[in-house]
């Protein structure tokens, strides 16, 4: 077997085991040396990754674990966000108890994330679910002095259990139909496979898992308390790496699997995407809470993203992959934020950002672009993003009036989205109540982690050319285009020519 | 009588079934957890019995994995539930209420 594909799985593990025995050996007070490390090492695989250390195309463990553009695509982004999160947790060292082992269960979900990137089988998708899942069980109650983390981590850990305990049966059944969990096996047989209930049921059960990961309705319930009470650095991972992992197995399953149920499916998962985005963008009007917001709002967005993934279509994968691109440093950026200002203020209400232009302009204009991002305003990563997706949806409403009501649902929740995104921005410059104008010192990692996103969600918004090329051949790999158009045999030779 | 496939998986549904009641009908957290033990054992019966009338061994593997995740999300699971325990002498979901807008 070709070690060498697993080469990024394989170091991100060796630097959070680094990370973690490190923690032995050095004094307390040159703690933050480990998160300046880990973050490094973060940094240093991610240029690796996107540079020319990218493994070339093959498969591993007998067809489970693949690499292909779509999963050096979001590798590159999970490394990111690792990269990101580590760097802001260099200046809160001191608030996280624990730090080291913060750290290297960071870089133990972004190990889950990489292998969920990579996974063509049901049995390494339900592993590398459960590595990112069981690690966030833990991350999110990390601050455990705290019972609102406690809380959600409850929350978490039992809504988590649950919807794992849908997806193995679902597996199962599954392999109980097809007799292999191989995505590829699974895609060849699909026209049989697609009149046996058993195998249905069993896909519709293994979507009910991921559709917790990503946070669709009716398996959104947990994300407003989950983001709410967890520490805003774990929030900001579990809003960024774990959904875009949930993002990445459902197009994988969607469109490398079953590319042809996925399209008969189209509606319903249209439907899903039109509720979702609705029920984010209503539920988040009236929060005071700014992490219970975002909680609402990655909701909304993903409810965005299953609506370019109904569109079975190579535009609408392209559209969902560069939209999820723009998303994370958008996030980043706000997040960022929210966890200087809340681990300060001891509180993340609206009113503890009253002026913060004032206060720190480079805070400000991290929150600003970020929020100004999510709501889809030009020329940020969101604007681009969300044109990308509604252009994708436009393309099928001319012929199906179902895509022309999603359209317009679109619209109204991009316009919900609008009041709510700009009451933070209202109460960040033009506060109610004069408040406390001290100035907040910002650190070093915090400043470049901000840096960074801010440019990244720029440089999408206005240079989208080089991360939608990606993306459109990231998407095309998956080949959900042949599928559309019904051609069973089309569908399956790519598939027949990986063996 | 030689059991068959059907009735291997009738008793798995039922399992499954009887866990989702669980989770869903009861209020204290720990037996909420064993409930949700229940469901994912109900999917190793389901696997098992595959396995054994199609002659395919993988089914069996990936019991393996599901016993061992599901060993470390109990380990994980339990320590949250003892530290939940300690801040708030409780470990009924009815005291989940302090995360609200």
């Amino acid at each position: 077997m070709n070690y060498s594909l697993l080469s990024l799985e394989i170091l991100v593990t060796l630097l959070g085991v680094t990370v973690l025995l490190a923690d032995l050996w050095i004094p307390a007070s040159a703690r933050k040396l480990l998160g300046y490390a880990a973050a490094t090492g973060a940094g240093v695989l991610l240029t690796y990754a996107i540079g020319s250390g990218a493994p070339a195309d093959g498969t591993a463990f007998g067809g489970m674990f693949v690499v292909d553009a779509l999963s050096n695509y979001f590798k590159g982004f999970f490394l990111l966000a690792a990269l990101v999160v580590l760097l802001l947790t260099v200046d809160l060292s001191d608030t996280i108890k624990g730090y080291a082992e913060y750290c290297a269960l960071i870089l133990f979900a972004t190990v889950g994330m990489l292998f969920a990137a990579s996974a063509n089988d049901f049995v390494l998708m339900f592993v590398a679910l459960e590595l990112i899942t069981v690690t966030f069980f833990v991350l999110v109650s990390y601050d455990r002095t705290r019972s609102g983390s406690l809380e959600a981590g409850v929350k978490y850990l039992i809504m988590g259990a649950l919807a794992s305990a849908f997806m193995v049966f679902g597996i199962a059944l599954i392999f109980g139909s097809a007799g292999t969990t191989n995505f590829y096996e699974i895609a060849a047989h699909q026209a049989e496979l697609g009149k046996s209930p058993v195998f249905l049921i069993g896909l519709a059960l293994t979507l009910v898992g991921l559709g917790f990961k990503v946070a669709a309705v009716p398996f959104q319930m947990w994300a407003p308390d989950v983001y709410q009470g967890a520490p805003p650095l774990t929030t900001a991972f579990l809003a960024t790496g774990s959904k875009a992992a949930g993002f990445a197995l459902l197009m994988r399953v969607a469109f490398s699997a079953v590319p042809e149920i996925t399209a008969h499916w189209s509606r319903l998962i249209l439907v899903i995407g039109v509720l979702t985005l609705l029920y984010g963008s209503l539920c988040a009007i009236p929060q005071r809470s700014v992490k219970r917001l975002m909680g609402y709002s990655s909701i909304a967005n993903a409810g965005y993203l299953l609506l370019g993934m109904a569109a079975v279509s190579l535009s609408g994968s392209t559209a969902v992959l560069t939209y999820l691109g723009g998303y994370i440093f958008t996030v980043l950026a706000g997040f960022a934020v929210i966890a200087v200002i809340s681990s300060r203020a001891g509180s993340d209400d609206v009113s503890v950002f009253a002026g913060l232009g004032q206060r720190s302009p480079i805070l400000a204009t991290g929150l600003t672009v970020s929020v100004v991002s999510l709501a889809g305003i030009p020329p940020m990563a969101g604007f681009f993003g969300k044109f990308l997706l509604l252009k994708a949806v436009a393309n099928h409403a001319g012929t199906e009036r179902f895509f022309l009501v999603a359209l317009l649902a679109a619209c109204v929740g991009v316009v919900i989205s609008l009041y709510y995104y700009f009451n933070v921005i209202r109460s960040m410059f033009w506060p109610k109540s004069v408040p406390d104008l001290t100035p907040i010192a910002v650190g070093g990692a915090t400043r470049l982690a901000l840096v960074l996103s801010i440019v990244g969600v720029f440089y999408i918004g206005i240079l989208p050319n080089s991360l939608v090329t990606g993306a459109r051949q990231a998407a095309a790999g998956l080949a959900p285009q042949s599928a559309v158009a019904g051609h069973a045999a089309a569908a399956s030779a790519p598939a027949a020519a990986h063996h | 009588m030689i059991p068959g496939l059907h009735h291997y998986l009738i008793v798995s549904g039922l399992l499954f079934s009887l866990g989702l009641f669980g989770v869903l009908a009861r209020r204290s957290l720990l037996v909420i957890y064993m409930s949700l033990e229940l469901m994912l054992n109900a999917a190793n019966l389901a696997l098992v019995a595959f396995s054994r009338f199609n002659n395919n061994l993988n089914g069996q593997v990936m019991v393996f994995f599901i016993i061992t995740v599901a060993a470390a999300e109990v380990a994980v699971g339990l320590a949250l539930i003892v530290a939940l325990y300690r801040k708030r002498q409780s470990a009924h979901v009815e005291d989940l209420t302090r995360l609200k807008y």
